[in-house]
């Protein structure tokens, strides 16, 4: 496994992607958020196994270019940017929900699309798909998930 | 001719009742996913589905007495389609519309969909297709119909 | 004022007319004046990102369909921008062309769904039948190239399913010319009633700083102020070679997100009528890409690739290891950020407003849970 080296690289459509720690996460965002890149494309959590990579995509209106920003996490856990942009309030609480990285400082991480308990994050990839679990709806209309099918089933 | 015997009265009226209640089906709108698509182009232009007496979709399941379960049913969903379900009033059919209702289709692998609708509510008629064109839709609203006259479907 | 704990909680859906499929707002209400919106979204959450892990870079297309349902070859196109780039297979020139034509065809699809639908939600029928019959003339087309009338699988790795033959072309000339006169038909039934006017003008007004923060694209930005349209900012496929504009407004209202989808359907007219008479002719397929041998096609290392969906910036981020597999797959969802935006433009608005406000929204559910 390579270790991880902080620096600048091309991607394979010719692209810049900025290496990162994630201690320096927030500030070379907020950085490239005051040189025009405004926009948040995507975030995106990789399980590689051993550590989470952790993928952001920016895009300059002026310039017209994209960049992306790479930072690996090794306890699931990475800041949280809901402070720069506002359209990473669901993305991270969407990652969160499907790829379980804890980000740190976010206002309301729930899940996005699975109920709360549900166990296990899908896109792990030690996720097990023969676990089934069922969802139901309790009395003030709220989901749960339980491994047991129940009586709507 | 009359001849005064009630069980030939009785047959007719139930007859009756039959022919009327296949042909005055109201669907419930309930659009899930792809499928819904092709639900809403039957009730337009070039398949008229108001041909065989279902124009009207309501917005109520109080009020209606079909449901097209059309498009994938997710395991968060399945709770609302059942509740859905109980809410119509008798008499009420179901129509599973598309693979993925039937059996999960493409979807089959995952982990937040439901392997066909029927495990949560019971179903009438099933046509296949991803999605189902309006003919076959239309098709299987006609089976639907054979099927409460009591005829012979197959 | 009320305090806060004298407002009502209102629930809308996930079975609703006017929520566009199966979406849930929790509303805070003070009588008619909804205070705060919460949308809760996840019920058609069909796990395609897990099953495209499980998938050959082939197959995953069908996936890739079901996602923008309304508009299916535009998410085609948008999926093999990034896996052609991942596996570097790329089409011959025809093939680009015929991907042109069918993407705009299909933007042209979903906004008429989107046009009807919108009609719908505010109780006018007759814009329904209109839309859906111009619709049926797309279709066809779609069915003579790909045998589906929607969810067409026709792109794949390398180029296209089956070639445009002289039926087919004949249909979208045929579009082409009749087309212009219908969309003006569809959008004086709009235009010209005082009930959408007034139901739609100074409604839902989105700030363009706004819209920017919460990553909004497409229509929605556009109508805002911000000339951002993927296909002229990073030209895909073949539009850097054909003359379009990208309609834009400053107004930021209902009706100025109308007037741009109505003015993109005449653009998209625009586009498929140049590419027709631009077709070149040759192959239509890459022979590196056999269907033989496309199981076989292995990707390393990630694109991410942006394409312009009917829905706004539509992304596709793919992470491979070597294998025939993907390694990882991400959507950018359009819809997603253009629903969250719902938490801004959904405070003190009427009712009766926020249905029209979520209306011109345009979302596709299928896109937004995935």
């Amino acid at each position: 496994m390579m270790e991880f080296q902080p620096g600048e690289e091309r991607g394979k459509d010719g692209r810049r992607i900025i290496k990162v720690r994630k201690e320096d996460l927030v500030s070379t965002l907020s950085k490239l958020k005051s040189e025009g890149y405004i926009h948040l494309s995507l975030i995106t959590g990789v399980d590689r196994k051993d550590f989470i990579e952790v993928v952001y995509h920016l895009h300059s209106f002026e310039r017209n270019e994209y960049i992306s920003v790479k930072t690996v996490t090794y306890n699931s856990e990475v800041p949280s940017v809901t402070s720069l942009w506002k359209s990473a309030d669901w993305e991270e609480r969407e990652e969160y929900d499907l790829v379980g990285i804890r980000f740190i400082g976010h206002p309301n991480l729930k899940r996005l699309f699975l109920p709360e308990n549900w166990v296990g994050h899908p896109l792990r990839k030690d996720y097990d798909l023969k676990n089934v679990q069922y969802i139901n709806v309790d009395e003030e209309g709220e989901d749960y998930a339980t491994f047991d099918p129940g009586d709507g089933w | 001719m009359k001849t005064g015997d009630p069980g030939i009265l009785t047959t007719t009226l139930e007859k009756a009742l039959e022919w009327g209640r296949s042909n005055s089906l109201w669907p419930l709108t309930f659009g899930l996913a792809c499928c819904a698509i092709e639900m809403m182009a039957i009730q337009a232009s070039k398949v008229d589905i108001s041909r065989f007496g279902s124009e009207i979709f309501r917005n109520s399941p109080r009020q209606s007495d079909l449901m097209i379960v059309s498009g994938t049913v997710t395991k968060k969903m399945a709770p609302r389609v059942k509740r859905l379900y109980d809410e119509m009033p008798y008499p009420k059919y179901v129509i599973a519309m598309g693979v993925c209702v039937i059996q999960g289709g493409p979807y089959v692998e995952g982990y937040s969909v439901v392997l066909g609708v029927d495990r949560v509510i019971p179903v009438d008629v099933y046509v296949p297709g991803c999605p189902p064109t309006p003919e076959a839709l239309t098709y299987g609203l006609m089976t639907l119909q054979k099927k409460i006259r009591g005829e012979a479907t197959r | 004022m009320v305090a806060m704990s004298d407002w009502v909680e209102l629930n809308i859906g996930p079975h609703h007319p006017s929520t566009h499929g199966v979406l849930r707002l929790k509303a805070r209400v003070e009588g008619e004046m909804v205070r705060e919106v919460e949308p809760v979204i996840g019920y058609l959450h069909r796990n395609a990102e897990k099953l495209c892990e499980n998938t050959f870079f082939c197959d995953n297309i069908i996936y890739f369909d079901r996602m923008d349902y309304v508009g299916a070859p535009g998410m085609e196109v948008g999926y093999l921008e990034a896996a052609e780039k991942l596996l570097g297979v790329f089409p011959p020139e025809r093939a680009v062309w015929i991907r042109t034509i069918m993407a705009e065809l299909s933007r042209i699809a979903s906004h008429l769904i989107w046009l009807a639908a919108f009609g719908l939600e505010l109780g006018m029928l007759t814009p329904f039948f209109y839309c859906f019959d111009l619709r049926e003339s797309i279709l066809t087309i779609f069915v003579e190239a790909s045998g589906s009338r929607l969810l067409t699988n026709y792109c794949s790795i390398g180029g296209v399913y089956q070639d445009f033959n002289e039926k087919i072309t004949d249909e979208v000339e045929k579009f082409v010319q009749d087309a212009p006169k219908k969309v003006e038909e569809i959008n004086s039934l709009f235009i010209k009633n005082d009930i959408f006017i007034s139901r739609n003008k100074g409604i839902g007004v989105l700030d363009k700083n706004v819209a920017i923060e919460y990553g909004v694209t497409g229509h929605m930005l556009r109508a805002s102020g911000v000339e951002y349209d993927v296909r002229k900012a990073e030209p895909y496929l073949a539009y850097s070679k054909v003359n379009f504009e990208i309609p834009t407004s400053t107004k930021g209202d209902n009706l100025a997100r109308y007037l741009v989808r109505i003015e993109e359907i005449r653009q998209s007219i625009k586009i498929i009528s140049q590419s027709i008479k631009k077709l070149p002719e040759g192959p239509f397929f890459n022979p590196k890409a056999k269907k033989s041998m496309m199981i076989r096609l292995r990707g390393d290392g990630e694109v991410y690739a942006r394409t312009e969906s009917s829905k706004g910036e539509f992304g596709v981020y793919i992470v491979g290891d070597g294998g025939v597999k993907p390694y990882r797959v991400r959507v950018r969802s359009p819809s997603l950020r253009n629903l969250s935006v719902m938490r801004e433009l959904g405070r003190n608005v009427m009712i009766a407003d926020l249905v029209s406000i979520l209306g011109t929204t345009d979302l596709v559910f299928g896109e937004i849970d995935r």
